[in-house]
């Protein structure tokens, strides 16, 4: 796979691999990326397959969770840790082979020009990812939840792919531990007065991410965790 | 007084003992102290005279006092489910933080071999 490399410098840049049992794509996935950003960071959350082992031995930074937190968890770790590293860009990054490398700079270039303080890959915004109809329409209704709860004009509300300055990313703080916390980031990005824009990026659906993703019938579970976690700070 | 009163009175008499240790030793809230004993006073009143519990339920336009007594508990349990929810959800919250912290604190830094 050729890969792009990013047009300025990739040092200030972290990238945030949350993971969980991923250890039949995570080698791969993270030769692609440290071949373009040196810091990138998994957030192992308690896998019990060799996830961590290949992390470590991979050349990324790594740090365990002890016992299985949920995705948002993973990140907020990761993020923390981040901006603990002074990272002055910040970006989340799925474990699962979905992504592709080279669409982070395309999310890093507004936020190196100074446009804005996040930036949300969208798969709706040009129709280059493969989405399986089902999912396009599940993922649909909750763009249009999304809208609703966080008045932001968003395509694409649960793109795992996201780039933060390190003011932005300071002023996120993800409580929601599960797969509900990509709603809360939209509506803490709308409640902090944070400058955002949507990137138009890819995301592969393979068998092995459909299989280990998020499923159809969990959109009730994300629904209940969110309005729960909107009751109960 | 009947039995059950005896037993419902020495239930409460301990509540409220309990309670007033869990003011004494900072254990309890004092705004959570004045509920649970406004409900020990509440409940007392009701043992010592249930037919006040058919005068309330009437005035409330429920007809029977132990419907009224019923449709009390389920409430109150659903009230207190939703507190233990709240504090589940905090204690919750504080142990992500310390695994949080744990691993930020114990984090593997890159392999030399692969630098």
């Amino acid at each position: 796979m050729h890969l792009s490399p990013p047009t300025a410098s990739a040092d200030d840049v972290f990238v945030i691999v949350p993971v969980f049992n991923e250890a039949s794509v995570l080698g791969e996935v993270l030769r692609a990326l440290l071949e373009a950003y040196p810091n990138v960071v998994v957030v192992d959350d308690c896998s019990h397959d060799d996830s961590g082992a290949i992390a470590a031995s991979s050349g990324a930074t790594v740090l365990r969770h002890i016992y299985n937190l949920g995705q948002g968890a993973s990140l907020q770790t990761g993020i923390d840790y981040a901006l603990r590293s002074d990272a002055q860009y910040i970006v989340t990054f799925d474990g699962d082979g979905q992504h592709r490398v080279e669409d982070i700079e395309r999310l890093l270039q507004p936020l190196r020009a100074g446009t804005a303080d996040v930036a949300l890959g969208s798969r709706f915004l040009e129709s280059t990812s493969n989405i399986p109809a089902q999912r396009r329409i599940l993922l649909r209704a909750a763009v249009l939840f999304s809208r609703a709860t966080s008045r932001l004009d968003v395509s694409d509300a649960h793109n795992g792919l996201r780039a933060f300055t390190h003011h932005a990313a300071s002023r996120i703080h993800i409580t929601m531990d599960r797969m509900a916390h990509a709603s809360q980031l939209l509506d803490q990005i709308g409640s902090a007065g944070l400058r955002f824009t949507e990137v138009a990026v890819t995301v592969r659906y393979t068998d092995y991410s459909l299989m280990k993703g998020q499923k159809n019938s969990q959109a009730a579970v994300i629904l209940r965790d969110y309005l729960i976690g909107r009751l109960v700070k | 007084m009947s039995l059950f009163q005896i037993g419902g009175f020495a239930f409460l008499g301990a509540l409220c003992f309990w309670v007033g240790r869990g003011i004494r030793v900072g254990r309890i809230p004092r705004y959570a102290a004045a509920v649970w004993l406004l409900l020990c006073v509440i409940a007392a009143v009701l043992i010592a005279d249930p037919r006040l519990t058919v005068l309330a339920a009437r005035a409330l336009g429920i007809g029977r006092g132990a419907d009224l007594v019923f449709y009390s508990a389920i409430l109150g349990s659903l009230f207190g489910s939703f507190l233990f929810y709240v504090r589940i959800r905090r204690i919750e919250n504080k142990l992500t933080g310390i695994v949080r912290e744990l691993a930020i604190r114990e984090a593997l830094p890159p392999s030399r071999e692969q630098q």
